[in-house]
């Protein structure tokens, strides 16, 4: 609650026109909000335009901010959420479209992500923790549907509770549930082959 | 009396609750419901392994470090203006370290941080033998923010810096030079014979330091060198144990 009213305080300072405050927030929030396009584009370069956009729309619309209605935490989702969904709609991101059409097994290199996995020889422990995996993981997400990526995305990377999650995506509750077990499993069986090994 | 009103639980109240399950917040009968159904069903399980496989993956995924000059332009196209000193936050503790970073950025600027496990004395061997390649002297150790969290926080892009350095010939032989410092400034310490060390700051073969006479002689002979010359043997052996597997872990990657 604390942390709320801090954030709050922070944001009337912003709108009253105190710079400093402005600048708290984009230190404050803007890991978060790369984070979430970095991950829901599968881009570095992409995520840095878009974390940028959101900045400027939160910017200009930080006055429509309703403390009565929900924490800042989940409206800065919401307006990272919306601009993402806006960007993939209007297709300003095909080639990240197109991927997400590719087949699991359309590497160029001809081999599944598990198969890539298992051909490092390393140990569960490190396989989870390497840098390929890390790769492996990012690339799986990519192949997930917008819907369902958006959702394992702020549960399982950003650990926002359901309720908030339903807020952003405007959706019920149930639905939100739905579409992570949907996420996980569907991203569990891109990389299956290797956790079956793993265990 | 709950029992006797709800059935014995269902696959898709199951696969309704999964989230939960996960969680692990189910509770009460809910909670018994489940596990007497997921003894009982196979399939059932597979889903719930399936689901809990894909959250683990997820949860492996580290936080992505945003580019430098990300909080710059957000804050160049909004309110156009730069970073001021202070108002920018800076964590506490931030210290040789964070300036040691800046130092080196532009030498490492592509260099990701991939992961290898390795022992911590490894880490800080590597992050002393870094600060004397970026002009930071042995002696002045006790001057520096040594904690152990600051440390711990480096270690992993320490440890990939260092493996970069084998990678390249030409930081090899930058190393062994400076290697050869660091020992020069550490002896005396170690050998409390600061006299000799001043008339003999290298190894020699023909007339060995009280230093070399503790390595065994076949060593010595293999890897040491001549005044002048860099200094290979002065490794520590989990060094150069370290190298030929990282390699390794490179060409398999
Ligand atoms: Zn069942």
């Amino acid at each position: 609650m604390d942390d709320n009213q801090a954030v709050n305080a922070l944001v009337r300072r912003c709108v009253s026109g105190d710079a400093a405050a402005w600048q708290e927030i984009v230190q404050q929030y803007h890991r978060r909000i790369y984070n979430i396009c970095y991950r829901f584009s599968g881009s570095a370069d992409d995520a840095s335009d878009l974390a940028q956009e959101v900045f400027i729309k939160m910017y200009r619309t930080l006055s429509t901010f309703d403390t009565t209605r929900a924490s800042f935490m989940t409206w800065v989702t919401t307006v990272t959420r919306n601009l993402l969904v806006d960007h993939f709609r209007k297709g300003k991101y095909d080639r990240i479209t197109d991927s997400l059409d590719a087949a699991p097994g359309d590497q160029e290199d001809g081999l599944t992500f598990a198969e890539r996995l298992e051909d490092k020889g390393l140990s569960p422990e490190a396989r989870v923790r390497s840098q390929e995996t890390q790769k492996l993981v990012h690339e799986a997400l990519r192949r997930l549907s917008p819907e369902l990526r958006e959702a394992v995305i702020l549960r399982d990377l950003q650990d926002m509770d359901y309720k908030d999650i339903a807020k952003v995506l405007n959706v019920p509750e149930g639905t939100v549930k739905s579409r992570i077990n949907r996420g996980r499993t569907e991203l569990a069986r891109l990389l299956q082959r290797n956790y079956k090994q793993a265990n | 009396m709950a029992g006797e009103i709800h059935s014995e639980m269902q696959c898709n109240q199951v696969e309704a609750l999964l989230a939960e399950i996960l969680d692990g917040t189910l509770q009460g009968e809910t909670l018994k419901g489940f596990e007497t159904h997921q003894q009982s069903c196979a399939s059932c399980r597979a889903m719930i392994d399936e689901a809990r496989a894909g959250m683990n993956w997820l949860e492996a995924l580290d936080e992505a470090e945003p580019p430098r000059n990300l909080v710059h332009n957000i804050l160049a196209q909004t309110i156009g203006a730069l970073p001021s000193e202070h108002a920018v936050v800076k964590p506490r503790g931030e210290g040789w370290l964070e300036r040691l970073k800046g130092r080196l950025a532009p030498m490492f600027a592509p260099i990701a941080t991939p992961r290898f496990a390795m022992s911590f004395g490894m880490a800080f061997f590597s992050i002393t033998m870094l600060l004397g390649i970026a002009g930071f002297h042995f002696a002045d150790v006790r001057h520096w923010d040594l904690s152990s969290k600051g440390i711990r926080r480096s270690y992993y892009e320490a440890q990939v810096r260092v493996m970069r350095y084998y990678e390249n010939v030409r930081w090899v032989y930058e190393i062994e030079s400076r290697v050869r410092d660091l020992r020069r400034a550490g002896a005396p310490d170690q050998n409390a014979q600061p006299q000799q060390q001043q008339e003999a700051p290298a190894p020699n073969p023909k007339n060995p330091s009280k230093s070399d006479n503790r390595r065994p002689g076949p060593q010595r002979q293999n890897y040491s060198r001549g005044n002048g010359e860099p200094v290979l043997a002065t490794f520590p052996a989990v060094m150069l144990a370290a190298i030929p597997q990282a390699r390794q872990n490179r060409r398999t990657a």
